[in-house]
Protein backbone atom coordinates (compact mmCIF):
# COMPACT_ATOMS: atom_id res chain seq x y z
CA UNK A 1 0.00 0.00 0.00
CA UNK A 2 3.10 2.60 0.87
CA UNK A 3 4.58 1.58 -2.82
CA UNK A 4 1.02 2.44 -4.15
CA UNK A 5 0.40 5.55 -2.75
CA UNK A 6 4.00 6.77 -3.59
CA UNK A 7 4.07 5.99 -6.94
CA UNK A 8 1.05 8.02 -7.01
CA UNK A 9 2.49 10.99 -4.73
CA UNK A 10 5.65 10.92 -7.17
CA UNK A 11 2.66 11.23 -10.24
CA UNK A 12 1.20 14.09 -8.63
CA UNK A 13 4.07 16.17 -8.01
CA UNK A 14 5.95 15.52 -11.24
CA UNK A 15 2.24 16.99 -13.12
CA UNK A 16 2.66 19.96 -10.64
CA UNK A 17 5.96 20.67 -12.00
CA UNK A 18 5.29 20.53 -15.34
CA UNK A 19 2.08 22.45 -14.87
CA UNK A 20 4.18 25.40 -13.35
CA UNK A 21 6.65 25.18 -15.65
CA UNK A 22 4.23 25.68 -18.75
CA UNK A 23 2.08 28.32 -16.86
CA UNK A 24 5.30 30.77 -16.27
CA UNK A 25 6.31 30.33 -19.53
CA UNK A 26 2.71 30.37 -21.32
CA UNK A 27 0.92 33.13 -19.73
CA UNK A 28 4.22 36.12 -19.46
CA UNK A 29 4.44 35.44 -23.41
CA UNK A 30 0.50 34.73 -24.05
CA UNK A 31 -0.18 37.97 -22.03
CA UNK A 32 2.75 39.90 -23.71
CA UNK A 33 1.49 39.33 -26.86
CA UNK A 34 -1.58 40.21 -26.79
CA UNK A 35 -0.21 43.81 -25.03
CA UNK A 36 2.34 44.67 -27.41
CA UNK A 37 1.51 42.74 -30.25
CA UNK A 38 -2.05 42.28 -31.61
CA UNK A 39 -5.81 41.39 -30.08
CA UNK A 40 -9.20 40.83 -31.34
CA UNK A 41 -12.17 42.89 -29.77
CA UNK A 42 -15.53 43.25 -30.53
CA UNK A 43 -16.94 46.58 -31.91
CA UNK A 44 -20.05 47.89 -30.53
CA UNK A 45 -22.27 51.01 -31.63
CA UNK A 46 -22.92 52.69 -34.19
CA UNK A 47 -20.18 55.63 -33.82
CA UNK A 48 -18.48 54.25 -37.27
CA UNK A 49 -21.48 53.30 -39.53
CA UNK A 50 -21.08 52.56 -42.38
CA UNK A 51 -17.46 51.35 -41.91
CA UNK A 52 -17.84 48.81 -39.07
CA UNK A 53 -20.97 47.89 -37.60
CA UNK A 54 -23.39 48.34 -40.60
CA UNK A 55 -26.01 45.99 -39.45
CA UNK A 56 -26.51 48.09 -35.64
CA UNK A 57 -26.64 45.78 -32.69
CA UNK A 58 -27.76 42.54 -35.11
CA UNK A 59 -24.34 41.52 -35.78
CA UNK A 60 -20.78 43.13 -34.14
CA UNK A 61 -18.08 43.47 -36.44
CA UNK A 62 -14.81 41.78 -34.74
CA UNK A 63 -11.69 43.53 -35.49
CA UNK A 64 -7.89 42.85 -35.49
CA UNK A 65 -6.27 45.43 -33.69
CA UNK A 66 -2.74 45.45 -34.12
CA UNK A 67 -0.46 47.21 -30.86
CA UNK A 68 2.82 46.72 -32.87
CA UNK A 69 2.17 49.48 -35.33
CA UNK A 70 1.73 51.83 -33.06
CA UNK A 71 4.33 51.21 -30.33
CA UNK A 72 5.99 54.58 -31.65
CA UNK A 73 2.85 56.58 -31.60
CA UNK A 74 2.74 56.96 -35.52
CA UNK A 75 -0.23 57.27 -37.34
CA UNK A 76 -1.62 58.60 -40.53
CA UNK A 77 -4.69 60.70 -41.16
CA UNK A 78 -7.37 58.20 -41.97
CA UNK A 79 -7.06 55.03 -39.99
CA UNK A 80 -8.86 53.74 -37.58
CA UNK A 81 -7.72 53.48 -34.25
CA UNK A 82 -8.60 52.45 -30.81
CA UNK A 83 -7.67 54.08 -27.84
CA UNK A 84 -8.62 54.74 -24.52
CA UNK A 85 -11.57 56.91 -23.80
CA UNK A 86 -10.70 60.18 -22.27
CA UNK A 87 -13.74 60.59 -20.08
CA UNK A 88 -13.78 57.14 -19.32
CA UNK A 89 -10.43 55.48 -18.78
CA UNK A 90 -12.36 51.88 -18.21
CA UNK A 91 -13.83 52.29 -21.65
CA UNK A 92 -11.81 51.56 -24.95
CA UNK A 93 -13.24 53.22 -28.36
CA UNK A 94 -12.12 53.19 -31.39
CA UNK A 95 -12.60 55.79 -33.69
CA UNK A 96 -10.71 57.49 -37.82
CA UNK A 97 -7.93 59.93 -36.89
CA UNK A 98 -9.12 62.97 -38.92
CA UNK A 99 -5.69 65.06 -37.72
CA UNK A 100 -2.66 64.90 -36.40
CA UNK A 101 -0.53 67.64 -34.23
CA UNK A 102 -0.47 71.13 -35.72
CA UNK A 103 -3.77 71.06 -38.05
CA UNK A 104 -5.91 73.16 -37.91
CA UNK A 105 -9.90 71.16 -38.01
CA UNK A 106 -13.22 72.54 -38.98
CA UNK A 107 -15.35 71.03 -36.22
CA UNK A 108 -18.66 69.51 -36.13
CA UNK A 109 -20.56 70.59 -32.93
CA UNK A 110 -17.75 71.88 -30.62
CA UNK A 111 -18.01 74.97 -28.47
CA UNK A 112 -14.92 76.68 -30.94
CA UNK A 113 -15.46 76.66 -34.57
CA UNK A 114 -11.89 75.98 -35.42
CA UNK A 115 -9.52 73.65 -32.99
CA UNK A 116 -5.40 74.02 -33.80
CA UNK A 117 -4.83 70.15 -32.54
CA UNK A 118 -1.47 70.64 -30.14
CA UNK A 119 1.29 68.69 -29.64
CA UNK A 120 1.79 65.25 -29.14
CA UNK A 121 -2.28 65.01 -29.80
CA UNK A 122 -4.96 63.88 -32.47
CA UNK A 123 -7.84 64.47 -33.40
CA UNK A 124 -10.80 61.44 -34.11
CA UNK A 125 -13.88 61.26 -35.37
CA UNK A 126 -16.42 58.44 -35.62
CA UNK A 127 -17.98 57.77 -39.55
CA UNK A 128 -21.50 58.59 -38.05
CA UNK A 129 -21.43 62.52 -37.60
CA UNK A 130 -23.90 62.92 -34.84
CA UNK A 131 -24.22 59.80 -33.52
CA UNK A 132 -20.41 59.49 -32.71
CA UNK A 133 -18.87 60.55 -28.79
CA UNK A 134 -15.94 62.01 -30.10
CA UNK A 135 -13.19 64.66 -30.58
CA UNK A 136 -15.89 66.92 -31.19
CA UNK A 137 -17.12 66.23 -27.89
CA UNK A 138 -13.91 65.99 -25.88
CA UNK A 139 -11.41 68.00 -27.87
CA UNK A 140 -8.23 66.56 -28.82
CA UNK A 141 -6.90 63.54 -27.52
CA UNK A 142 -3.32 62.80 -26.51
CA UNK A 143 -1.65 60.52 -28.12
CA UNK A 144 -0.47 58.47 -24.84
CA UNK A 145 -3.96 57.38 -25.04
CA UNK A 146 -3.59 55.46 -28.33
CA UNK A 147 -4.05 51.75 -27.90
CA UNK A 148 -3.97 49.79 -31.15
CA UNK A 149 -4.19 50.44 -35.15
CA UNK A 150 -7.28 48.20 -36.26
CA UNK A 151 -6.32 46.85 -39.42
CA UNK A 152 -8.62 44.14 -40.48
CA UNK A 153 -12.53 42.97 -39.86
CA UNK A 154 -12.46 39.46 -39.00
CA UNK A 155 -15.88 38.27 -38.11
CA UNK A 156 -18.66 38.02 -40.07
CA UNK A 157 -16.93 36.09 -42.61
CA UNK A 158 -18.87 37.92 -45.45
CA UNK A 159 -16.84 41.25 -44.09
CA UNK A 160 -14.19 40.04 -44.55
CA UNK A 161 -11.77 42.66 -45.21
CA UNK A 162 -8.49 45.09 -45.20
CA UNK A 163 -9.80 48.51 -43.02
CA UNK A 164 -8.19 51.29 -45.55
CA UNK A 165 -7.03 54.38 -44.42
CA UNK A 166 -9.04 56.50 -46.41
CA UNK A 167 -9.89 60.24 -45.25
CA UNK A 168 -13.29 61.96 -46.27
CA UNK A 169 -12.33 64.89 -48.39
CA UNK A 170 -14.74 66.97 -46.46
CA UNK A 171 -13.27 65.76 -43.42
CA UNK A 172 -9.86 66.87 -44.62
CA UNK A 173 -7.69 69.43 -42.15
CA UNK A 174 -8.30 73.22 -43.06
CA UNK A 175 -4.43 73.90 -42.52
CA UNK A 176 -1.91 70.72 -41.88
CA UNK A 177 1.70 71.33 -40.60
CA UNK A 178 3.20 67.44 -41.50
CA UNK A 179 2.67 66.11 -44.27
CA UNK A 180 1.39 62.24 -44.48
CA UNK A 181 3.66 59.62 -45.08
CA UNK A 182 2.24 57.90 -47.86
CA UNK A 183 2.06 61.02 -49.61
CA UNK A 184 -1.27 62.50 -50.66
CA UNK A 185 -3.41 64.13 -47.58
CA UNK B 1 29.52 43.69 -26.62
CA UNK B 2 31.65 42.26 -24.70
CA UNK B 3 29.08 39.92 -23.35
CA UNK B 4 28.02 38.95 -26.62
CA UNK B 5 31.90 38.30 -26.88
CA UNK B 6 32.22 36.03 -24.22
CA UNK B 7 28.89 34.19 -24.93
CA UNK B 8 30.14 33.59 -28.11
CA UNK B 9 33.46 31.90 -27.61
CA UNK B 10 31.71 29.90 -24.72
CA UNK B 11 29.10 28.56 -26.74
CA UNK B 12 32.43 27.70 -29.42
CA UNK B 13 34.03 25.91 -26.54
CA UNK B 14 30.98 24.16 -25.70
CA UNK B 15 30.67 22.93 -29.61
CA UNK B 16 34.35 22.10 -30.08
CA UNK B 17 33.87 19.64 -26.45
CA UNK B 18 30.52 18.34 -27.52
CA UNK B 19 32.32 17.40 -31.28
CA UNK B 20 34.94 16.02 -29.32
CA UNK B 21 32.53 13.59 -26.96
CA UNK B 22 30.54 13.02 -29.97
CA UNK B 23 33.76 11.55 -31.66
CA UNK B 24 35.29 9.54 -29.40
CA UNK B 25 31.37 7.44 -28.63
CA UNK B 26 30.27 7.39 -32.10
CA UNK B 27 34.68 6.19 -33.65
CA UNK B 28 33.38 8.28 -36.60
CA UNK B 29 35.54 7.37 -39.46
CA UNK B 30 34.85 9.74 -41.86
CA UNK B 31 37.01 12.35 -43.33
CA UNK B 32 36.70 14.73 -39.69
CA UNK B 33 35.64 17.72 -41.16
CA UNK B 34 32.15 16.17 -42.78
CA UNK B 35 31.67 14.93 -38.77
CA UNK B 36 32.78 18.40 -37.66
CA UNK B 37 30.38 20.43 -40.32
CA UNK B 38 27.34 17.86 -38.93
CA UNK B 39 27.61 18.01 -35.44
CA UNK B 40 29.06 22.07 -35.44
CA UNK B 41 25.53 23.10 -37.43
CA UNK B 42 23.43 21.00 -35.31
CA UNK B 43 25.15 22.07 -31.74
CA UNK B 44 25.16 26.05 -32.63
CA UNK B 45 21.19 25.40 -34.31
CA UNK B 46 20.35 24.04 -31.16
CA UNK B 47 22.41 26.73 -28.79
CA UNK B 48 20.64 29.62 -30.73
CA UNK B 49 17.24 28.46 -30.38
CA UNK B 50 17.16 27.24 -26.92
CA UNK B 51 19.26 31.10 -26.14
CA UNK B 52 16.17 33.14 -28.45
CA UNK B 53 13.68 30.96 -26.45
CA UNK B 54 14.91 31.78 -23.17
CA UNK B 55 15.57 35.83 -24.23
CA UNK B 56 11.58 35.81 -25.28
CA UNK B 57 10.65 34.26 -22.36
CA UNK B 58 11.98 36.41 -19.75
CA UNK B 59 11.58 39.52 -21.81
CA UNK B 60 7.51 38.65 -21.63
CA UNK B 61 8.32 38.04 -17.92
CA UNK B 62 9.99 41.46 -17.45
CA UNK B 63 6.99 43.07 -19.61
CA UNK B 64 4.77 41.41 -17.16
CA UNK B 65 6.50 43.17 -14.01
CA UNK B 66 6.70 46.29 -15.35
CA UNK B 67 2.97 46.62 -16.91
CA UNK B 68 1.33 45.04 -13.93
CA UNK B 69 3.24 44.91 -10.98
CA UNK B 70 5.79 47.87 -10.59
CA UNK B 71 9.49 49.08 -11.41
CA UNK B 72 12.02 50.88 -10.25
CA UNK B 73 12.30 54.57 -12.34
CA UNK B 74 15.12 56.69 -12.02
CA UNK B 75 13.28 60.40 -11.70
CA UNK B 76 15.05 63.45 -13.30
CA UNK B 77 14.34 67.54 -12.85
CA UNK B 78 13.66 69.83 -10.11
CA UNK B 79 9.87 69.82 -10.30
CA UNK B 80 9.26 67.22 -7.49
CA UNK B 81 11.35 68.88 -5.12
CA UNK B 82 11.73 68.56 -1.68
CA UNK B 83 10.22 65.73 -2.24
CA UNK B 84 11.91 63.62 -4.35
CA UNK B 85 15.21 65.10 -5.77
CA UNK B 86 17.21 65.20 -8.98
CA UNK B 87 18.44 61.56 -9.93
CA UNK B 88 16.46 59.38 -7.06
CA UNK B 89 15.85 56.09 -7.35
CA UNK B 90 11.79 55.14 -6.60
CA UNK B 91 10.16 52.16 -6.45
CA UNK B 92 5.94 52.61 -8.35
CA UNK B 93 3.80 50.17 -8.80
CA UNK B 94 1.07 49.85 -11.10
CA UNK B 95 -1.70 47.71 -9.06
CA UNK B 96 -3.80 50.75 -8.04
CA UNK B 97 -3.99 52.06 -11.81
CA UNK B 98 -5.63 48.62 -12.58
CA UNK B 99 -8.21 48.62 -9.96
CA UNK B 100 -8.52 52.78 -9.99
CA UNK B 101 -7.15 53.42 -6.55
CA UNK B 102 -5.45 56.98 -6.97
CA UNK B 103 -6.23 58.83 -4.34
CA UNK B 104 -5.49 62.82 -3.81
CA UNK B 105 -1.96 63.23 -2.73
CA UNK B 106 -0.01 60.23 -4.69
CA UNK B 107 3.04 60.96 -6.43
CA UNK B 108 1.84 59.48 -9.68
CA UNK B 109 4.36 58.68 -13.26
CA UNK B 110 2.27 59.56 -16.12
CA UNK B 111 2.56 59.87 -19.97
CA UNK B 112 3.76 63.62 -20.50
CA UNK B 113 0.72 64.58 -22.41
CA UNK B 114 2.43 66.43 -25.39
CA UNK B 115 5.21 63.89 -25.45
CA UNK B 116 3.42 60.60 -25.28
CA UNK B 117 7.54 58.65 -25.27
CA UNK B 118 8.09 60.29 -22.27
CA UNK B 119 7.26 60.24 -18.86
CA UNK B 120 6.47 62.97 -15.73
CA UNK B 121 6.22 62.27 -11.98
CA UNK B 122 3.98 64.51 -10.37
CA UNK B 123 1.40 64.73 -7.10
CA UNK B 124 -2.24 64.16 -7.70
CA UNK B 125 -4.07 67.69 -6.19
CA UNK B 126 -7.61 66.79 -7.52
CA UNK B 127 -9.73 63.46 -8.45
CA UNK B 128 -12.61 64.22 -10.97
CA UNK B 129 -15.08 66.76 -10.00
CA UNK B 130 -12.45 68.53 -7.74
CA UNK B 131 -12.64 72.58 -7.75
CA UNK B 132 -9.02 73.41 -8.50
CA UNK B 133 -7.42 76.83 -8.59
CA UNK B 134 -6.22 77.02 -11.90
CA UNK B 135 -4.53 80.17 -12.44
CA UNK B 136 -0.99 80.40 -13.27
CA UNK B 137 1.29 81.88 -10.62
CA UNK B 138 1.46 84.86 -13.02
CA UNK B 139 -2.11 85.61 -13.47
CA UNK B 140 -3.58 88.32 -11.41
CA UNK B 141 -6.82 87.03 -11.36
CA UNK B 142 -7.63 83.38 -9.57
CA UNK B 143 -9.85 81.33 -11.50
CA UNK B 144 -11.72 77.77 -10.50
CA UNK B 145 -12.12 75.00 -12.75
CA UNK B 146 -14.11 71.89 -11.98
CA UNK B 147 -11.67 68.84 -13.39
CA UNK B 148 -13.65 66.82 -16.03
CA UNK B 149 -14.55 63.12 -15.72
CA UNK B 150 -11.64 60.70 -16.51
CA UNK B 151 -9.11 63.07 -15.77
CA UNK B 152 -6.46 64.07 -12.90
CA UNK B 153 -5.25 67.29 -11.84
CA UNK B 154 -0.96 67.04 -11.33
CA UNK B 155 1.15 69.70 -9.61
CA UNK B 156 4.53 69.56 -8.89
CA UNK B 157 5.56 69.95 -5.17
CA UNK B 158 8.25 72.63 -6.60
CA UNK B 159 5.51 75.13 -7.98
CA UNK B 160 7.75 77.64 -8.86
CA UNK B 161 9.27 75.30 -11.20
CA UNK B 162 7.17 73.08 -12.40
CA UNK B 163 5.23 72.56 -15.52
CA UNK B 164 1.91 70.67 -14.44
CA UNK B 165 -1.13 70.89 -15.05
CA UNK B 166 -1.38 74.31 -14.30
CA UNK B 167 0.16 74.53 -17.99
CA UNK B 168 -1.61 71.37 -20.12
CA UNK B 169 -4.57 71.49 -18.24
CA UNK B 170 -6.43 68.39 -16.61
CA UNK B 171 -4.69 64.91 -17.79
CA UNK B 172 -6.78 61.44 -18.67
CA UNK B 173 -6.52 59.13 -16.11
CA UNK B 174 -5.78 56.65 -18.90
CA UNK B 175 -1.97 58.73 -19.06
CA UNK B 176 -1.34 57.33 -15.58
CA UNK B 177 1.29 54.44 -15.70
CA UNK B 178 2.18 53.52 -11.69
CA UNK B 179 2.12 55.29 -8.24
CA UNK B 180 5.63 56.14 -6.41
CA UNK B 181 5.48 54.35 -2.71
CA UNK B 182 9.34 53.89 -2.34
CA UNK B 183 12.15 56.77 -2.32
CA UNK B 184 15.59 55.62 -1.98
CA UNK B 185 17.52 59.21 -1.50
CA UNK B 186 20.65 58.75 -3.30
CA UNK B 187 22.82 61.87 -1.97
Amino acid sequence: MTAGMAQSQGWVTRYFKAFCKGFFVAVPVAVTFLDRVACVARVEGASMQPSLNPGGSQSSDVVLLNHWKVRKFEVQRGDIVSLVSPKNPEQKIIKRVIALEGDIVKTIGHKNRYVKVPRGHIWVEGDHHGHSFDSNSFGPVSLGLLHAHATHILWPPERWQKLESVLPPERLPVQSEKESLHGSP
Amino acid sequence: MSFMKLKAISILLTVINFINNNNKKSGDQGPWWQSLHRTMLRGILGKTFRLVGYTIQYACIAHCAFEYVGGVVMCSGPSMEPTIQNSDIVCAENLSRHFYGIQRGDIVIAKSPSDPKSNICKRVIGLEGDKILTSRPSDFFKSHNYVPTGHVWLEGDNLQNSTDSRYYGPVPYGLIRGRIFFKKSCS
